[in-house]
């Protein structure tokens, strides 16, 4: 199943099911990177906070969807990985450096349309 | 006493051939013994008092001797001990018996060291009479003796392994203890927790310290921690390398972590050490780590006493 796309506003979102397989990932790449292009959109979220596993190829997909997006115009953030699929990626090393991350889509949608200023980010 | 009867069941092997195997014991022993069971059965009586007697000179096994009811309890054990020891039967049961008079051993905090001493008189004591009966013939003596003695130690087995495993559980349910006392993060502020860290910081410890923040930081939906490592009690690139650990898995769901507490010396040691620290966000003490938290979350702290002054004079 094709994970799908909602845009709000200027910002993409991409929600991941429980059942995501690698074709569905690449997948996905493709059509974000197609639709920030398409929709001028300035940012994307997207919402992992229904897996309970990411193993390094899903995690290495992120990556580089994350590096494709930015060189099209819009910053990615991760959002909603769950306790324990964190400690598991840390153990796996498996770090997303240099990729926003929030705790989940409200978060960061936040995280984008409040961009962190000189003096901190606000509260909420 | 019967739940501990029930944990010690799984730390204790209840096999009764193996045991009898590791001191050769034969059938032959088996008849031996009943040879000189009416012997031993009609001195059991003084075969114990050597054995109580001359724990009581040490301090060691004071505390037996100090509460009665113990000490009338393991008197009746150990009489129903030597009559079951020349019964010429073993079984499941008289394993069972030796491990309630060890658990007993072992609530009263008795030494091995005296406790092996102690039945190495009651072992003589036996032996005595023995030589005795068998005054004619040194041969048949010694045979006697030494079967007695394959009992004697199958029976010392039984009682280290009960005293052992008493230490075991001991220490196990410390650890536990340790464990579920040691990682409370505290929520200080909206979405801001502190974590104090406390203590050695051993794999076992950092896995589960990380676990637990990483679910207070998804209750709380914190946005900042602050880990202050002031009592950490020596941080090298092992505990180093679980902060690092930490702090990226708290970064994964999108917190911020600011370590505090950093030492001059520990500082320092890291450097020598090459450990690399860039990825952690550090400040030197706790208020330091509070108040740029606050910053970061868009706090900003006045105090309410002074523009009150300033207004009152205006």
């Amino acid at each position: 199943m094709p994970v799908p796309i909602l845009k709000q506003g200027g910002i993409l979102i991409a929600s991941i099911q429980t059942a995501v397989t690698d074709q569905d990932l690449v997948q996905l790449q493709d059509d974000l990177a197609d639709k920030v292009g398409r929709f001028r959109s300035r940012g994307v979220v997207i919402d992992v906070g229904a897996l309970d596993v990411m193993d390094s190829f899903a995690t290495r997909t992120l990556r580089n969807l994350a590096q494709a997006l930015k060189m099209r115009g819009a910053t990615t953030v991760i959002a909603g990985i769950q306790p324990d699929v964190a400690f598991a990626m840390v153990e796996l090393g498996l770090t997303l450096d240099g990729i926003l991350t929030a705790l989940d889509l409200e978060e960061g949608l936040g995280m984008l349309t409040m961009p962190p200023q000189e003096d901190g980010h606000s509260v909420g | 006493m019967a739940s501990d009867q029930a944990t010690l069941q799984g730390m204790i092997d209840y096999d009764i051939d193996r045991r009898k195997r590791f001191v050769d014991f034969k059938p032959e022993d088996a008849s031996r013994i009943v040879a000189i069971k009416g012997l031993v059965e009609r001195h059991a009586d003084e075969h114990a008092a050597a054995f109580f007697n001359y724990l009581s000179q040490f301090e060691e096994a004071v505390m037996l001797f100090r509460n009665p009811d113990m000490l009338r309890e393991a008197k009746r054990l150990k009489h129903e001990h030597l009559l079951a020891m020349v019964s010429g039967e073993y079984g499941k049961t008289y394993i069972e018996q030796r491990v309630l008079l060890g658990a007993l051993y072992s609530r009263a905090g008795l030494d091995s060291r005296v406790f092996l001493g102690a039945f190495h008189q009651l072992m003589q004591s036996i032996g005595r009479k023995i030589a005795d009966m068998f005054a004619s013939d040194a041969q048949a003596a010694f045979q006697h003796f030494a079967s007695v003695n394959k009992i004697g130690f199958m029976d010392i087995g039984i009682i280290v392994d009960v005293l052992i495993a008493e230490r075991e559980r001991t220490i196990r349910t410390q650890e536990k203890a340790i464990l579920e006392l040691s990682t409370p993060a505290l929520q200080i502020r909206d979405r801001l927790l502190m974590l104090p860290i406390i203590g050695l910081l051993d794999s076992l410890r950092a896995k589960q310290l990380t676990d637990s923040l990483l679910h207070s930081i998804r209750a709380a939906r914190a946005k900042v921690v602050v880990m202050d490592i002031t009592g950490v009690a020596a941080v090298d690139s092992k505990v180093a390398n679980h902060l690092i650990q930490t702090v990226t898995a708290a970064r994964l769901m999108g917190t911020q972590v600011i370590v505090t507490g950093l030492s001059s010396e520990v500082a320092q040691s890291l450097v020598a050490l090459g450990v690399d620290l860039s990825k952690i966000n550090t400040v030197g003490d706790l208020q330091g780590g509070i108040e740029e938290a606050e910053r970061a979350l868009g706090y900003k702290v006045v105090t309410v006493s002074e523009p009150a002054a300033q207004r009152a004079r205006l």
